[in-house]
């Protein structure tokens, strides 16, 4: 058995990615009474629950409905509300893909939602309740931000620095059992830049969500070999933070993302966009599920099996190191 | 173990008689009026080895070209590779000269010879123009050095190198003084002029202007002290600086050992 279904259970103490912000949400519910929140038959299952619980008359219940979810979100927000939505991953980004394109996008409506149990995170559940296309769909709609929190500490953040953010945003979290690699909130979450969770030299490894804390245990084995790694944590997708990106580019000259997400169309590609348009070259890999539908397990042992755990992370960076990202070979002194 | 006379030969021919190019383009106008037209070479070698590097003037220009000369224009021979080494060092040790016939284009090159002992510590010139050279000189020397201990085999700076990817160490007056740098990746190594332009560096001694880089270079001032006077300021891990330090004294000993 995996360890983090262990860990989830001993843990459940500490509050998880949906638990927060459920309570965050709550919290901004108290001093804004425009919030709504609404959610397609899931209020338990996503935690936004924790709304409805305290303001009654302020949550939405769709039923099975997800279409519908959303274009009952726009019509909220167009006469003034700001709806949070909150569903799983797969319904919001690829069964409601229209509505959240047409009705909530195009018209740069301030609709916040809250994915959960994105990437392979519900492992068990199979392939239908995977997600591992939402960031490339959400990042591919114009006005739509796209916030991909490590923990639960950055999910609130998210949740707080979305509901201050004109426009619609996606907040795509996990199934909530996501080891904490925050110790505290006040480390300048911004939407749009990106957190520098540990600076290096010789290799960049950026990355979002769960694998955040996968990069730090393979930084720190790779540290203890002799390498200096730089972990980024791009927690905002879209609108990516270039600056950080090509810094790594130019001071490192090796770059591996990380994500839990389909290795086309999302972190991996939004960041060798960047890079390519950035004109510098650099030796590249990106690690995630493969183009094909995930395999059924448990989450941790998929990331293993994926190779973008830890151990996954230790082996692309070897293999990066190896290759050769200068013409120049001449090793002559110059005189 | 690599041969600690050998290696302080390979630093000298590889390293130094190299400064002698960089004095020269330095101070270009001087010496192609006092060389100009002068075309020849000048052999510094060891007897009966290949051991030997020389000056090849040629169209007002100089390059310092690795090997042996045959029918060099002027030919110091030592006896011995102590010999070369003291000459270099600051010791007694006299080669024999051929070619004295050529004594004229000898005294014509005193000058440019004498320009190397800007490098001894006992040098300390008062004008900026001088200093800066020195530094220039100094870093150019240094980064070359710590490449050739490699090239040349000393076993704790191969095992320091062949550990290490692909990583510049670099050595810099601010803001836009001269520069040097060592590239190193997988046991190789390379030193090189000016900023390395494709990578940022792993480490970088940054120096506080001339000042900063000259009580530094010139042993005014101990490295540890200049730091916290703000003379140099240190980028990257102090773990692998401190390597290089010590490959630095290292060096600095084979050249300049204790009287």
């Amino acid at each position: 058995m995996a360890e983090g279904m262990t860990w989830s259970v001993l843990d459940g103490d500490k509050l998880t990615q949906a638990e927060i912000y459920g309570k965050v949400l709550t919290q901004l519910g108290e001093k804004n009474d425009k919030i709504i929140a609404m959610t397609a038959d899931l209020a338990k299952s996503t935690k936004i629950g924790a709304f409805g619980d305290k303001f009654p008359e302020r949550f939405i219940n769709m039923g099975i409905a997800e279409n519908s979810l959303f274009g009952v979100a726009a019509g909220l927000a167009m006469v003034g509300y700001t709806p949070v939505v909150s569903t799983f991953a797969v319904f919001a980004a690829l069964r409601s893909a229209e509505q959240v394109r047409t009705d909530i996008c195009y018209q740069n409506l301030d609709v916040k939602i809250i994915a959960t149990h994105a990437g392979i995170s519900f492992g068990q559940a199979g392939s239908t309740h995977h997600c591992t296309e939402d960031i490339a769909v959400m990042r591919s709609f114009a006005n739509m931000t796209v916030i991909v929190p490590a923990d639960g500490i950055e999910t609130g953040n998210a949740v707080v620095a979305a509901m201050d953010h004109a426009g619609p945003v996606y907040i795509r979290i996990g199934r909530g059992f996501e080891p904490p690699v925050n110790t505290t909130k006040d480390y300048g979450f911004q939407i749009g830049k990106a957190v520098t969770m540990k600076d290096g030299k010789d290799v960049t490894v950026i990355t979002c969500g769960v694998c955040v804390g996968q990069a730090m245990r393979a930084a720190k084995v790779l540290e203890s070999q002799g390498l200096s790694v730089r972990v980024i944590n791009m927690h905002t997708v879209k609108p990516i933070d270039r600056e950080v990106i090509l810094k790594a580019v130019v001071e490192t000259r090796r770059i591996i993302t990380v994500e839990e997400h389909n290795v086309m169309g999302g972190l991996g590609s939004a960041v060798g966009e960047v890079i390519v348009e950035g004109g510098k070259a650099c030796a590249f890999k990106k690690l995630g599920v493969p183009d094909a539908f995930a395999i059924v397990g448990y989450p941790e042992d998929l990331y293993n099996y994926y190779k973008f755990d830890a151990d996954g992370i230790i082996e692309a960076v070897g293999a990066l190191m190896k290759k050769e990202i200068e013409e120049d070979e001449n090793w002559d002194d110059e005189t | 173990m690599a041969d600690r006379t050998q290696l302080t030969i390979r630093i000298i021919l590889r390293s130094i008689l190299p400064l002698f190019k960089t004095l020269y383009n330095e101070n270009e106008g001087f010496y192609k009026k006092m060389l100009g037209g002068v075309d020849g070479t000048i052999q510094f070698s060891v007897k009966g080895t290949d051991s030997g590097a020389y000056l090849d003037f040629k169209d007002g220009k100089l390059d310092i070209v690795q090997g042996i000369v045959e029918k060099p224009g002027i030919h110091f021979a030592f006896k011995k590779p102590e010999d070369l080494v003291a000459f270099f060092t600051g010791g007694v040790a006299l080669p024999s000269i051929s070619g004295l016939w050529r004594l004229r284009l000898l005294m014509k090159l005193i000058p440019l010879f004498l320009g190397l002992l800007l490098l001894m510590p006992n040098k300390q010139p008062r004008d900026t123009a001088t200093r800066l050279l020195k530094v220039k000189l100094t870093m150019y020397m240094i980064t070359n050095a710590l490449s050739q201990l490699n090239k040349g085999g000393d076993e704790d700076m191969a095992a320091w190198t062949s550990k290490q990817p692909d990583r510049i160490y670099q050595l810099s007056v601010q803001p836009d003084g001269p520069a040097a740098y060592l590239r190193v990746k997988g046991g190789k190594s390379k030193s090189g002029h000016g900023v390395y332009g494709r990578k940022a560096p792993f480490m970088h001694m940054m120096f506080n202007g001339l000042d900063g880089a000259y009580k530094v270079l010139a042993e005014n001032k101990e490295t540890v002290q200049a730091m916290r006077d703000g003379d140099v300021k240190l980028e990257g891990s102090p773990e692998y600086a401190g390597s290089m330090g010590s490959f630095m004294v290292r060096i600095q000993n084979m050249l300049m050992p204790a009287k």
